[in-house]
């Protein structure tokens, strides 16, 4: 009777193997449901932007959204451009705030809604007194790009990009101003990440490591080379300082490891001598 | 007989190394306290140097700090570190309110985050008032 | 002053006595064998389990605003020697089922859940289970990225009982997703209500085994149990060895192995229970990549993605659950020695390498 009930198991779940392909299924079924509420909204936005009856230039549009920096955090077609994301016949409304794309000129006002500081100094710069006073001058997306923005890095500035108003040495000094500090605080990024991996959370250093990064990048956006230079001082000490910190915590996280390895060796010795004391009874 | 005691010594050994290895760090683990600085350094500011309606940039504490004379509900401190990123808050005198110049996270004066992207209201330092000085901390 | 101490004891309770029935005279068959100690070697993982739980508690919130930074800030970077309980509790939960399962495994193939041990068997699936329970429980507590996709994933399975599925599945939940109040629930679960419930049926468990007397393997050619058995009698061995010193060293030489074992985990092999989501807090908006339950889960999570019909999937893993905690009931032959029943030693071999390919199948 009971080798019955298992060959009856066995019979039963043999096919169900065979019918496996349901992966994707079950995965639709369970992982796309609105567990966390708010995951997958609909954003009216996407949904006519990205459809196959919008032109293609448009589509790629979205497509670029998708890939930005802006997109993995969350920011999206409304929080710059206005208007209702959820309401279809109000998406583009003057009512809810929406503005369009902006004029070359009015770009920098565009972006500064939210990245205040760079657009304060930018606007004090060579490039945006140029850009506010109607000559040929390159505003935020000239650099950054409009929808497919990344996160910055210092290889922005290059020969192909700023070669394209005036020569390269200008831009060049400032690369080599920016060089040093920049590559600290990508070291330090890193070191910072390392350590998160290692279960330790650094939450003050991060934020001050990001503060300064921010900070000097602002200050970047006045494309005064003697500026930087004067306060890259300032900025290196800052960074020295949470230096510091990773490395102190590298110490921490070395005596831990000694630690649980000095654990291990006496349990490991008193098995031994347990096991050696067994057998010299018997 | 001998070895026998040998073995029995060394695995008392052994064992009260690990005993004490685990007490010690539990006493750690359960007295360890935040250090107590906030007695030791306290910043003393007198009222006159801060009008109604405008704020002063503080160092607390190493920490980067603020002071706000509000002016309906008088004085008021703040860590300057915005709770979104870490970037440093900054007073904005025509706005009355505090600004972060990294992605327009905006506070009230109660430290509340009023709009953008920070999650929680700014951390506020506790302060008195004696007379015509401000002790904060 | 010892013996003071003893003579003083002895007067109030008899410690003598006891001391004598269960330490002195306590026989152990000769042929036992090194598995006999894995028993005793769940109860101290447990043990290490509740201590260290206990430490963590003094410094962990169970609020979803607090919980990731309680357990990451504080008892991680902080507090010394957080880190240690914290790793000790994390390997160790893995370790423990881990034991509890090779427990189970010995004593399935040493036929020792047979009359007139059945409700020992009984027992042992029930904190088996409650383990499980235990461990999944306690997997959503630091709220984390892993911790609360896991968790959403395995809380969607009852789902797929018709009628049932949804309010089971919003009870455990305390809602239709994952929340603060589902992380309140589990953490009353894993630190109020599960621990006497366990605690209880490790008392009868131990109680029982007392009771009845060890089991004898069938491997050796002393003591078999004669079969069947109709009326009560304590299983004793007057020719095997003492309790004390001998039963008692191996036991604490498996003790040691553990804990070796668990620092060796700690200090190599840091990350291993510790993979990078862990240490990301928990983003209702932001689903990572791969979503998989613990180890300890994979097997039956595989089983029911391969079976197209939910409702297939999961009633066949309740009967496969059913069959098991019952089996002594099924199983009556009197044979003990697996190596002479060799259907029975298929069909578990056969489930074991099914078990051991879906935990696999699983992790990709």
């Amino acid at each position: 009777m009971r080798y019955l009930i298992i060959s009856a198991l066995m019979l039963f779940m043999l096919p169900s193997w065979g019918t496996a392909g349901y992966k994707q299924e079950f995965e639709s079924e369970f992982m796309t449901k609105t567990w966390a509420g708010v995951q997958v909204e609909e954003n009216v936005c996407i949904s006519c932007h990205a459809s196959d009856r919008m032109k293609p230039e448009y589509r790629e549009i979205t497509e670029a959204w998708q890939a930005s920096w802006h997109a993995q955090n969350s920011i999206s077609c409304e929080n710059c451009h206005g208007g209702d994301s959820k309401d279809a016949a109000l998406a583009m409304s003057r009512e809810r705030g929406f503005v369009g794309s902006p004029q070359p000129k009015n770009v920098p006002e565009f972006c500064g809604k939210c990245h205040i500081a760079i657009v304060t100094n930018f606007l004090e710069s060579g490039h945006g007194k140029a850009l506010m006073s109607g000559h040929k001058a390159p505003n935020c997306v000239t650099c950054h790009g409009s929808h497919n923005i990344q996160k910055a890095s210092i290889s922005i500035i290059s020969e192909q990009l700023c070669t394209k108003c005036h020569t390269y040495e200008r831009a060049k000094v400032m690369k080599q101003a920016l060089f040093l500090t920049e590559n600290k605080i990508e070291e330090l990024e890193k070191n910072l990440d390392a350590l998160k991996r290692e279960g330790i959370y650094p939450v003050t250093d991060e934020r001050n490591l990001f503060s300064t990064q921010a900070e000097f990048r602002a200050l970047f956006h006045t494309v005064d080379v003697s500026l930087v230079k004067d306060r890259t001082d300032e900025f290196t000490s800052r960074l020295d300082k949470i230096d510091n910190n990773i490395q102190t915590t590298d110490r921490e996280l070395k005596f831990r490891k000694n630690f649980a390895a000095f654990l291990m060796l006496t349990f490991a010795g008193m098995g031994i001598v347990v096991f050696l004391l067994n057998q010299s009874k018997e | 007989m001998k070895r026998r005691r040998f073995l029995k010594v060394i695995l008392a050994f052994l064992g009260s190394i690990t005993v004490f290895s685990f007490v010690f760090s539990i006493l750690k683990f359960l007295t360890a306290l935040p250090t107590r600085s906030a007695d030791v350094q306290k910043l003393v500011v007198r009222k006159s140097e801060i009008p109604s309606g405008e704020a002063m940039n503080i160092i607390f504490q190493n920490a980067p700090a603020v002071l706000v004379n509000r002016p309906d509900k008088g004085f008021i401190a703040f860590l300057r570190t915005c709770t979104h990123l870490g970037c440093l808050v900054e007073f904005s005198k025509s706005r009355q309110k505090l600004i972060c110049p990294c992605h327009a996270g905006t506070y009230d004066l109660d430290g509340s985050v009023e709009s953008g992207p920070p999650p929680k209201p700014l951390t506020t330092i506790p302060l008195k008032i004696e007379g015509d000085t401000i002790i904060i901390g | 002053m010892w013996k003071k101490f003893r003579h003083w004891l002895d007067v109030r309770i008899g410690l003598d006595a006891i001391i004598q029935t269960q330490v002195i005279d306590y026989r152990i068959p000769k042929n036992t064998n090194i598995f006999y100690t894995l028993g005793f070697l769940a109860v101290i993982a447990y043990i290490v389990q509740a201590f260290t739980g206990i430490v963590l508690l003094i410094y962990y919130v169970p609020h979803p605003d607090y919980a990731f930074s309680s357990v990451q800030e504080t008892i991680m970077t902080k507090v010394p020697y957080g880190w240690l309980f914290r790793e000790m509790h994390t390997v160790g939960s893995n370790l423990l089922i881990l034991v509890a399962m090779l427990h189970m495994t010995t004593v399935f193939l040493m036929g020792n859940y047979k009359r007139p041990r059945e409700l020992t068997w009984l027992g042992g699936v029930l904190m088996l289970i409650l383990t499980v329970v235990f461990g999944f429980s306690g997997y959503l507590l630091p709220w984390n990225q892993l911790s609360y996709w896991a968790t959403t994933v395995v809380t969607s399975m009852p789902t797929a009982f018709p009628y049932i599925g949804e309010p089971i599945a919003r009870i455990l939940r305390g809602g239709d997703h994952v929340t603060g109040i589902t992380l309140s629930r589990f953490f009353a679960l894993h630190v109020a209500i599960l621990p006497p419930l366990f605690l209880t049926l490790v008392g009868i468990h131990l109680f029982l085994i007392n009771r009845t007397g060890i089991s004898a393997t069938p491997f050796g050619k002393a003591d078999e149990e004669r079969r069947p058995l109709t009326e009560y009698k304590r299983k004793s061995y007057p020719e095997g060895y003492p309790y004390y010193p001998s039963f008692f060293q191996k036991q604490m030489y498996m003790m040691m192995a553990y804990f070796a074992i668990m620092f060796f985990i700690i200090t190599f092999l840091p990350t291993l229970y510790f993979p990078d989501a862990v240490n990301v807090p928990a983003d209702p908006l932001k689903t990572p990549l791969e979503i998989k339950p613990a180890w300890y889960l994979l097997a039956p999570y595989q089983l029911m993605k391969l079976i197209p019909n939910k409702f297939f999937g999961i009633t066949l893993q309740l009967i496969l659950l059913v069959v098991f905690l019952i089996w002594p009931f099924l199983d009556t032959q009197e044979e003990k020695n697996v190596m002479k029943r060799p259907i029975l030693r298929g069909v578990f071999l056969f489930l074991l390498a099914a078990w051991i390919v879906l935990l696999y199948w699983g992790r990709s």
